[in-house]
C-alpha cells in the first residue's frame, strides 16, 4: 500500500496561444489584471490571460501599466549600459535607451496594424498598441534579467566593440522571447496567414538597430548628446566603424 | 511538546532525493535546505579549492577555498532574476524562490561532488612537480594540472545539472520544455560563471606576483573576448 499521498501538480503553462482553445475560455483568464505587477507575472506565466484582457473594454489603463514598467525597466538597463563609460553616460544611456525603443515603437505601429488587417486580423489599433506595448515590457523585463551580468562584463571589459556585441546579443534573445509573445497573440486574430507580421517584425528589428546607431553612443563616450546631420550613418557602417576602432586601440597596444 | 522536530538534511539523504522528493523540498519554504545547500557549496567548493591552491602555498590555497564557492554562489544570485523569468517562459511554472531553489540545489550537488574528490585533487597536486622558479605557463606539469583540475569540475558540473533532470521533465509534464529550461540555465550560467571566474582568477597560480585575493589587474578584459583573441592570432 502507497502511503504518500500524491503531491500537488503545479498546472502547466498552456502553449504562449497557437491551438483550437479560444482566449477566456479557461476562467483563469479572464481575471482581470488590475496592476502592473500583475501585468508582469500575467506575461510571464499566463500570457493568454494578458491577450484576453487586451480585448476587453477599458484596457487603456493595462496598456498604460505596461509601458509604464517597459520605461522603467529600459532605465534601470540603460543605467547598465552607461555604467561602462561613466560620466554623462550614467543617465544619458538610459534616456536615450528609453526614449529609442518607444520612439521604434511608434515609428512601426501604423505598419504592424496595415500588415495585420492585409493578414486579415480583426485585431483593432488599441489592442494591436497593447500587444506591442506586451512585447516591449517582456523585452525590457528580460534585459533587467541580463542586467546583472552585462553589469559584470561592463566593469571589466575596456572594448567598446565588445560590449556593443554583449548588449547587442542580450537585446536579440529579449527580442525573440517578445516577438513570440506577438506571434502567439497574433495567432488569435483570425489572421489568415504570419507572412505580415513577420515581415514587419524583420522591420522593427531593423528600425530598433537603426535608433541604436541614430542615438549613439550608448556605450562609449562623445562630446555631443547626440550624432550631428553630417555623421549621419546606417547601423552596418557604425559596427564597421568600431570594430575598425577597436582593432586599432587593439593593436597600438601591442606595440 | 509543541513542536515537531525537524529531521535535518544528511548528505546521502541530499545525494539520493528523487524527484518526487525533490519537489516536496522546493514546494515548501524550507531555509533548511537553503542553509545546507549554501553550506554544502561553502565546504565542498572550498576544500576542492584549497587542494587546487596547495600546489602554489597556504595562502593560495585559502585564497582558491574562499574564491571557487564564492564563484559559484556570485553565478547562482546574479543569474536568479534571469534564470527565475526563463523558466516560465520556456513553459515550465516554477516561481522565483523555486527556480533559485533549484538552481543552488544543482550546484551543491556539484559542490558535494568537488568536495568528494578534493582528496583526489590533492593527491594529484601532491604528485605533480612543485612549483618553483623554473616553472613557466607554458610548463607540461602546470598545463597538466589545470587540465586535470578542470576536467574534475566538468565532471562535476554535468552530474550536478543532470540530477535537476527528473525533476525538470515531471515538473513540466513534457520532456521537450524540461530540456529547454535545463539547456537554458546551463547556458546562463555557464556564460556568467565565467565571467566571475576570469575576474576572481588566479586559482593555481599567477607568475606575476605573490598571491592575491583579487588583483586589479584581474579585473581588465573578460574571459570571452581572450578566447576570441587567442583564436583570432591562430587563424589570422
Amino acid at each position: 500500500m502507497n502511503m504518500n499521498p500524491p503531491l500537488p501538480v503545479p498546472p502547466q503553462i498552456p502553449p504562449p496561444g497557437y491551438g483550437p482553445r479560444p482566449l477566456g475560455d479557461d476562467p483563469a483568464e479572464r481575471v482581470p489584471i488590475t496592476n502592473p505587477i500583475a501585468a508582469i507575472e500575467a506575461i510571464l506565466r499566463q500570457p493568454r490571460r494578458l491577450m484576453y484582457s487586451l480585448r476587453q473594454p477599458g484596457a487603456g489603463g493595462l496598456i498604460a501599466g505596461m509601458l509604464f514598467v517597459a520605461v522603467v525597466c529600459s532605465l534601470i538597463y540603460g543605467v547598465v549600459v552607461g555604467s561602462f563609460s561613466g560620466h554623462e553616460q550614467w543617465w544619458a544611456a538610459p534616456v536615450k535607451i528609453s526614449v529609442g525603443l518607444l520612439i521604434s515603437t511608434l515609428i512601426c505601429l501604423p505598419s504592424l496594424y496595415i500588415f495585420a488587417c492585409l493578414s486579415g486580423s480583426q485585431a483593432r489599433l488599441a489592442e494591436m498598441f497593447g500587444l506591442v506595448a506586451g512585447l516591449l515590457m517582456l523585452m525590457t523585463l528580460l534585459l533587467v534579467g541580463f542586467a546583472p551580468v552585462a553589469w559584470l562584463f561592463s566593469q571589466s571589459t575596456e572594448h567598446v566593440a565588445w560590449m556593443g556585441a554583449l548588449h547587442l546579443l542580450f537585446w536579440f534573445v529579449a527580442t525573440i522571447f517578445g516577438v513570440r509573445f506577438l506571434n502567439a497573440a497574433f495567432a488569435h486574430s483570425n489572421a489568415r496567414s504570419s507572412a505580415g507580421l513577420n515581415t514587419w517584425i524583420v522591420i522593427f528589428m531593423l528600425v530598433m538597430l537603426q535608433m541604436s546607431a541614430a542615438l549613439r553612443p550608448l556605450i562609449g563616450r562623445s562630446e555631443e548628446f547626440l550624432p550631428s546631420a553630417s555623421e549621419k550613418k546606417f547601423f552596418l557602417s557604425h559596427w564597421a566603424d568600431c570594430m575598425d576602432a577597436s582593432y586599432k586601440h587593439r593593436s597600438r597596444g601591442n606595440d | 511538546m509543541l513542536t515537531a522536530v525537524k529531521p535535518a538534511f544528511s548528505v546521502g539523504e541530499f545525494l539520493r532525493a528523487e524527484a518526487r522528493r525533490l519537489r516536496e523540498w522546493m514546494a515548501q519554504r524550507d531555509a533548511g535546505l537553503v542553509g545546507f545547500c549554501v553550506a554544502a557549496v561553502v565546504v565542498g567548493a572550498g576544500l576542492y579549492g584549497a587542494a587546487m591552491g596547495s600546489w602554489r602555498e597556504p595562502l593560495q590555497s585559502l585564497y582558491t577555498g574562499i574564491k571557487l564557492p564564492l564563484a559559484i554562489l556570485l553565478t547562482t544570485l546574479g543569474n536568479g532574476l534571469l534564470n527565475g523569468m526563463l523558466a516560465p517562459l520556456l513553459g515550465l511554472n516554477v516561481t522565483l524562490r523555486q527556480s533559485l531553489g533549484l538552481v543552488l540545489f544543482g550546484f551543491a550537488v556539484t559542490a558535494v561532488i568537488l568536495g568528494a574528490l578534493s582528496p583526489v585533487a590533492l593527491f594529484l597536486v601532491w604528485n605533480t612537480p612543485p612549483l618553483n622558479a623554473a616553472t613557466q605557463l607554458t610548463s607540461p606539469e602546470y598545463g597538466f594540472l589545470q587540465l586535470a583540475l578542470a576536467v574534475f569540475i566538468a565532471v562535476a558540473g554535468v552530474t550536478g545539472c543532470a540530477r535537476l533532470w527528473p525533476l525538470l521533465r515531471e515538473w513540466a509534464g513534457n520532456a521537450q520544455i524540461g530540456g529547454r529550461v535545463l539547456f537554458a540555465w546551463l547556458a546562463t550560467n555557464l556564460f556568467l560563471g565565467s565571467q566571475v571566474c576570469w575576474v576572481l582568477r588566479p586559482f593555481l597560480w599567477d607568475p606575476a606576483g605573490p598571491p592575491r585575493f583579487i588583483g586589479r589587474e584581474y579585473l581588465h578584459g573578460s574571459f570571452f573576448e581572450t578566447v576570441f583573441e587567442a583564436a583570432r592570432r591562430l587563424i589570422f
